[in-house]
């Protein structure tokens, strides 16, 4: 199976959500975590239940992936560092069409597997947070 | 020339043949030296997906095209998602970018200049009990600035937010149907649900009462945008939108504050 396929510029979407990731990323490397706003909100899932939600460690992990701290980020919220990182990696590809490269990511097909599979990562990400305590 | 994706069933026209991307769902695709006829299919297609007002305002006119189309995603919903083009998602962006940027400007600042004492009167007494009093007196505190500065910052600041939040929302929601084998027609037939489905969040220049019933009538909205723009169920479509709401608690709150904190100026 090609992990690559030819392709010309990126399409409008390509461009938004690469402009999305950049400025999430950007936000989460200029605003400091201990000051407003990101200070400010606490997960209301967390106090009603006490437990994380499945984004709770995602701020931290963005900001730790903009500050290069990749472990830090894994500890926050393994998903949140996924995330951030596919963030950088789209923006810096899409760069890299709009230069010229003629290549592609190949898309794939989502079968049902893949949406068991992500269902697990998704249940396996909770836990994490559960038995690891999210920041 | 007619061109179908192979991935996203779409038609789109084009210009010139070989490998391309799919300008709806961005999967590259090749198009054949002799293009695909127009058969019958094509044609129904083609008459289903004339185009909303907004995609066809170069004959309509500007003014026309963005008041039919508020008209008709407010009031005949059903209809404007099944005329929307998946190919059209500039277009689109920039429907919702001025149809709520604009809205939430006005009601920012009738909030700061005219409405200030009434709001800050109600945040005290918020502020003053309940679990999240301390969180609400700073956010009022953050608020005060009302020098030109802040004004220009938090236009310049509003469209961006807007195209932000639109992109982060259609991915999440994109990645909830996908996930729930909702997601039919790739990632344009998403995101063209969710940029329409933004119309209703001009109430956002009513302060106060507005923003609350924008964002729920925007999520009703985009549920009916994914029934039609995926060709899927009610139920499908509905789970689609509101899984991201239940599970991605985190990530709605920290948007939320981030678009607060940005429109009610620098926080200190």
């Amino acid at each position: 199976m090609k992990c690559v396929v030819r392709a010309g510029p990126p399409s409008v979407h390509a461009l938004g959500l690469a402009a999305t990731g950049l400025s999430l990323l950007a936000a989460a490397a200029v605003l400091p975590l201990d000051a407003p706003p990101l200070s400010l909100f606490a997960c209301p899932f967390r106090a009603a239940t006490s437990f994380p939600c499945l984004t709770c460690g995602c701020t931290h992990a963005f900001a730790a992936v903009a500050r290069l701290r990749f472990a830090d980020a894994f500890s926050a919220s393994p998903l949140g560092a996924l995330v951030a990182l596919a963030c950088a990696a789209h923006a810096a590809w899409t760069v890299l069409r709009l230069c010229g490269l003629g290549y592609a990511p190949a898309g794939f097909a989502v079968t049902g597997r893949v949406r068991l599979g992500a269902a697990a990562v998704l249940a396996g990400n909770w836990v994490f947070l559960v038995l690891h305590g999210a920041p | 020339m007619l061109a179908r994706c192979p991935s996203c069933r779409n038609t789109f026209e084009t210009e010139r043949t070989g490998p391309q991307d799919c300008p709806s769902c961005g999967k590259p695709l090749v198009v054949p030296e002799a293009a695909v006829p127009s058969t019958t299919q094509l044609a129904t297609a083609a008459s289903e997906e004339q185009g909303t007002p907004w995609e066809r305002r170069a004959e309509l006119g500007l003014w026309r095209g963005w008041w039919e189309t508020i008209v008709q995603v407010l009031f005949e919903p059903g209809r404007l998602f099944r005329s929307a083009r998946l190919d059209r998602g500039a277009a689109q962006t920039g429907f919702a970018v001025l149809t709520v940027s604009v809205p939430w400007f006005v009601g920012q600042m009738l909030d700061r200049f005219l409405l200030r004492p009434w709001t800050q009167h109600m945040i005290d007494k918020l502020g003053a009990s309940g679990p999240f009093g301390p969180l609400l007196q700073k956010i009022a505190a953050a608020g005060q600035d009302n020098s030109p500065g802040a004004t220009l910052l938090i236009a310049l600041l509003t469209p961006l937010l807007v195209l932000v939040g639109l992109y982060a929302n259609a991915a999440v929601t994109h990645v909830a149907a996908l996930l729930l084998g909702q997601a039919k027609r790739g990632f344009a037939a998403t995101f063209a649900a969710c940029a329409y489905a933004s119309a209703p969040l001009l109430l956002t220049a009513l302060p106060g009462c507005g923003a609350p019933i924008g964002t729920v009538w925007t999520i009703v909205l985009t549920a009916v945008g994914l029934k039609e723009t995926h060709r899927i169920a009610s139920g499908g479509a509905a789970a689609a939108v509101l899984v991201p709401y239940a599970l991605l608690c985190c990530a709605v709150c920290v948007l939320a504050a981030l678009g607060g904190f940005a429109l009610r100026g620098v926080p200190s």
